[in-house]
């Protein structure tokens, strides 16, 4: 029997709630991620997906427990955050940014010796090693996310967390994006992934959470997915407008 | 300290007999101006990407603010007039600190929080001052308020080494950690940078760095010199190299000429408001760089 590669840890989740003042934004959640599985999270927009993302993150206080069981010793977080604000600020070429999130020499001064050949490969993978050079503000919203999700390779993650914003993802993109995410999971890479794109979700994902504050359905794609729950998800409004 | 003031001064005394450099360079205050530029421009001009960056400029104002209610405080506590150090340190550095624990808690938008701060430290400081006044020559204050260069003492020059080094060091081996915990906190955070102290170490720096150039630059306008030079370095940088580049190149200029130039041509006017004036002037240079480039 082919056994199977553990790197990334067991993600559990019992119970996890979380208030926003008096509106709760999320309630008893229990949720599980293995390692080699690619978990993904739908659901309404506002409905807390993104806190959600947050607080497994440890950046929320919340109620209940969160813990990531390893293997060994804890191994590396890769993080594929919405979005960066950078286009009014600071002139920050894609190298630049890169360089920014991996390295301890300043980024004015360069790319340290030590990760550049890494950083060219990564941005090979995601087909954006000719934009090295390019501002960020000349990107577009799906480039930016190639670009924002390249640094999450580096150092290779055992947990990789991809936040996708609404919309911003191109086609080339999400080619891209799930092409390394299958490549990961071979590697034993526990994945959890916030997506907006149904139809991918129903053909990649191992495991599909559907949360609006409380978890509206969960299981194998192929079973829980059939077009009674989808219509819940489209219908639905982000329960704590309701209330 | 003395000792290598003595040499940068004989140094620059002797090119300036040889006549190499202008003749006025042969007077001591001078050659002490010269070299407040050369610590000041640099620091400031480096520091201020990241201050603009990190979308900060209102909250350096406030601390420039905060100084002057330092000064008064220091005078009314009995320091030294020309050097109220101890209360104009503590008392910044304490603001700072405080305005950034509000600015993490009040949920609040900053930019409100920070005009709060702002006004009520003015309110204090001028209400202070006026208090002061009965008791010192005012014509003192002015110094404060918009920089002295004639006035700057070997302790001041000393304190600003200080303070250069320490922003210098501390600024270049976490410039990545701030500037990434200024775009995206969440990704600083998975990055291993503990985002909270960071904003903190951040705020103190600013705070130590805007006390020690008040009696150069004065408090009214050293946020400028933070801000003005990034900004004008922004309308024409393609990648961040550049934009520290200019704005150090942009800020060093706008010191050595401002408060060189007044010297040469007999000039009496406050070193502040000349710097900020150079580098304003660079300001709308590039400004109308960048509208040519684009069209």
């Amino acid at each position: 029997m082919e056994t199977k590669i553990t790197r990334g840890p067991i993600v559990n989740c019992a119970n996890l709630s979380m208030t926003f003042g008096k509106s709760c934004v999320l309630d008893k959640i229990d949720f599980t991620a293995k390692p080699g599985e690619l978990h993904c999270i739908i659901g309404p927009n506002g409905g807390g997906k993104s806190t959600f993302v947050k607080s497994l993150l440890g950046q929320l206080r919340h109620e209940g427990s969160i813990s990531l069981e390893w293997d060994n010793q804890p191994g590396r977080i890769g993080y594929v955050p919405q979005t960066i604000e950078v286009d009014k600020t600071v002139p920050l070429t894609v190298e630049n940014f890169i360089s920014l999130c991996v390295q301890n020499r300043p980024a004015f001064l360069g790319i340290s010796k030590r990760v550049k050949k890494e950083i060219d490969s990564v941005l090979e993978r995601v087909n954006m090693l000719h934009k090295k050079k390019l501002l960020f503000s000349e990107l577009s919203g799906g480039e930016r996310q190639r670009v924002l999700f390249a640094q999450a390779l580096i150092p290779s993650p055992d947990l990789l967390i991809l936040d996708e914003p609404m919309n911003s993802i191109d086609r080339t993109g999400a080619a891209i994006f799930s092409g390394i995410i299958d490549d990961l999971k071979k590697e034993g890479v526990t994945v959890i992934w916030v997506h907006h794109d149904l139809a991918q979700v129903r053909e990649k994902a191992d495991v599909v959470t559907c949360i609006n504050r409380s978890i509206i359905f969960q299981g194998v794609p192929r079973d829980v997915m059939d077009e009674k729950h989808l219509l819940e998800i489209f219908t639905a409004q982000p329960v704590q407008e309701a209330i | 300290m003395e000792m290598i003031y003595d040499l940068f001064r004989h140094l620059i005394q002797n090119l300036a007999q040889a006549g190499i450099l202008p003749d006025s360079l042969t007077y001591t205050f001078v050659i002490n101006a010269l070299l407040c530029a050369l610590l000041i421009g640099p620091t400031l001009g480096a520091i201020g990407t990241l201050v603009v960056a990190k979308r900060m400029a209102f909250f350096s104002s406030a601390i420039g603010n905060a100084a002057l209610t330092g000064i008064a405080i220091g005078i009314l506590l009995g320091e030294p007039v020309a050097s109220p150090y101890v209360s104009l340190f503590a008392f910044s550095i304490l603001f700072a600190i405080f305005l950034n624990f509000a600015k993490n808690r009040s949920g609040m938008s900053h930019d409100t929080l920070i005009g709060v701060f702002l006004a009520a430290s003015l309110a204090l400081g001028s209400t202070l001052m006026l208090g002061v006044s009965k008791t010192i020559n005012v014509h003192i204050l002015d110094n404060f308020l918009f920089g002295s260069i004639i006035t700057a003492s070997s302790d001041d020059i000393t304190l600003l080494v200080v303070a250069v080094v320490a922003t210098i060091v501390i600024g270049i081996k976490n410039y990545n950690r701030f500037l990434l915990s200024g775009l995206n906190p969440s990704l600083a955070s998975v990055r291993q940078v503990p985002v909270m102290k960071y904003d903190y170490i951040f705020v103190i720096l600013i705070a130590l760095i805007t006390v020690a150039s008040v009696k150069i630059v004065g408090a009214v306008l050293v946020e400028a010199l933070l801000i003005i030079p990034a900004a004008a370095a922004r309308n024409i940088s393609r990648s961040l190299k550049s934009f520290v580049l200019w704005s150090v190149l942009i800020s060093t200029t706008s010191a050595v000429v401002g408060i060189i130039l007044p010297m040469q041509l007999e000039l009496s006017i406050p070193t502040g408001g000349a710097i900020i004036i150079v580098a304003t002037i660079f300001f709308i240079a590039t400004l109308l760089l960048r509208i040519i480039r684009r069209q």
